[in-house]
């Protein structure tokens, strides 16, 4: 469910991106997808060959780089990867708030977040300029 | 059969977008809790599982609260209004929001829905999100605190299989304990739990049916 309301929202913004540019065929998007956003990268690519269909996006390649979690500790300033939790039911080990070093609680540095980094696309055969991004 | 068309590779480009799928919505709800704050309204994100007792537990509360100060609810319902009208007959200003997807609420949603009620009078805003464990954790609404509702009816593993909601909560109620000996499910094991997940998350017990923890519940939220 959730991955649909992602996948759209990647097509929007390529499609708004093929509209204004002189792109004769999307090759691939790369996705950076941060660890801690719960993003399950299968049903994502579900979704998007479906919405995809019909669209100028068709059988376009949906790459996807796992971003790591990186968390802060204010107690014992410790920066780094997350303590994991290997007993947790859901599918593998699953990040935990908890700091590895001193047991404090962490904040999120990075990965939660979940971003288009790049569009791989083939240019019209008059193709003008380079298209800006 | 299927024909491909190859691009030679000086026709090929790969541009950088570094456009964030999220940010939109984080945007928003900086805006949201731009608004909020300039009236003094505080509002609370209620997240937690379909039937965890979400709804249940808004209406005690505002039965606590309305008489003290001004109480507004906004209700996250993918198609029913039944929840909705369970708190309007509190006669608190309630909205709707009717989700297209059914499956979080989002920033802007909540922007409209603050537009529809007056913040003059306000303190205190319960945003019952859509009864879902993987997706409203990721979806910022504007609100200062995010709370997340269990109940001992979804079994004693619940918090490991649902661990994600938890990591950016600030308080958790583990509702419907006096049901917790008949389902066999220890509160302080599902506690734990929590606590293994986030050890500084402050978890309190209650049962909307006793009572329990209620008292608790409200000045947790009033401190925020
Ligand atoms: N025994 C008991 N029942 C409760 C308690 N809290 C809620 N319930 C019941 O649980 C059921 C579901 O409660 P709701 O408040 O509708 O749950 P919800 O989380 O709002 O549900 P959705 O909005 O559908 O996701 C209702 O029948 C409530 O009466 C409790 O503490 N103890
Ligand atoms: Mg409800
Ligand atoms: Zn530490």
């Amino acid at each position: 469910m959730h991955e649909l309301s992602v996948a759209s929202a990647v097509v929007e913004k390529v499609l708004e991106f093929v509209s204004a540019h002189s792109v004769k065929k999307v090759l691939a998007v790369r996705l950076a997808i941060g660890e801690l956003s719960h993003i399950e990268a299968e049903q994502l690519r579900f979704c998007y060959v479906a919405i995809t269909e019909q669209t100028p996006i068709q059988d376009s390649a949906l790459e996807i780089e796992t971003v790591e979690a990186v968390v802060n500790c204010e107690r014992c300033r410790y920066r780094g990867r997350p303590k994991y939790w290997d007993d947790a039911l859901s599918v593998g080990p699953i990040p935990t708030m908890e700091c590895p070093n001193c047991g404090g609680a962490v904040e999120i540095a990075e990965g939660n977040d979940c971003a288009i980094k790049s569009i791989r696309f083939a240019v019209e055969d008059d193709g003008l300029a380079i298209p800006a991004a | 059969m299927i024909q491909t068309i190859e691009a030679s590779p000086d026709e090929i480009y790969d541009i950088e977008l570094e456009h964030s799928l999220l940010e939109a919505n984080a945007q928003l709800a900086k805006e949201n809790r731009a608004l909020l704050d300039r009236h003094g309204v505080t509002a609370v994100d209620v997240m937690g599982a379909i039937g965890s007792g979400k709804t249940t537990l808004i209406g005690r509360l505002v039965e606590r609260l309305k008489d003290r100060f001004g109480v507004a609810v906004f209700n996250g319902d993918a198609t029913t209004s039944s929840d909705a009208d369970l708190i309007a007959n509190q006669s608190v200003p309630v909205v709707q929001i009717a989700t297209i997807n059914g499956c979080h609420l989002d920033a802007n949603l909540v922007g409209k829905a603050l537009q529809k009620i007056s913040l003059e009078q306000l303190r205190l805003v319960f945003i019952e999100n859509i009864g879902n464990l993987i997706c409203p954790a990721e979806f910022p609404l504007g609100s200062k605190a995010r709370v997340v509702v269990v109940s001992v009816t979804e079994g004693p593993y619940m918090v490991r299989k649902h661990p994600h909601m938890f990591l950016g909560a600030q308080l958790v109620v583990i509702n419907k304990i006096d049901l917790a000996e008949a389902m066999g499910v220890s509160v302080a094991e599902l506690t734990k739990d929590v606590h293994k997940l986030k050890p500084d998350l402050r978890v309190i017990p209650t049962s909307c049916k006793t009572g329990d923890g209620l008292d608790e519940v409200t000045a947790a939220l009033l401190a925020v």
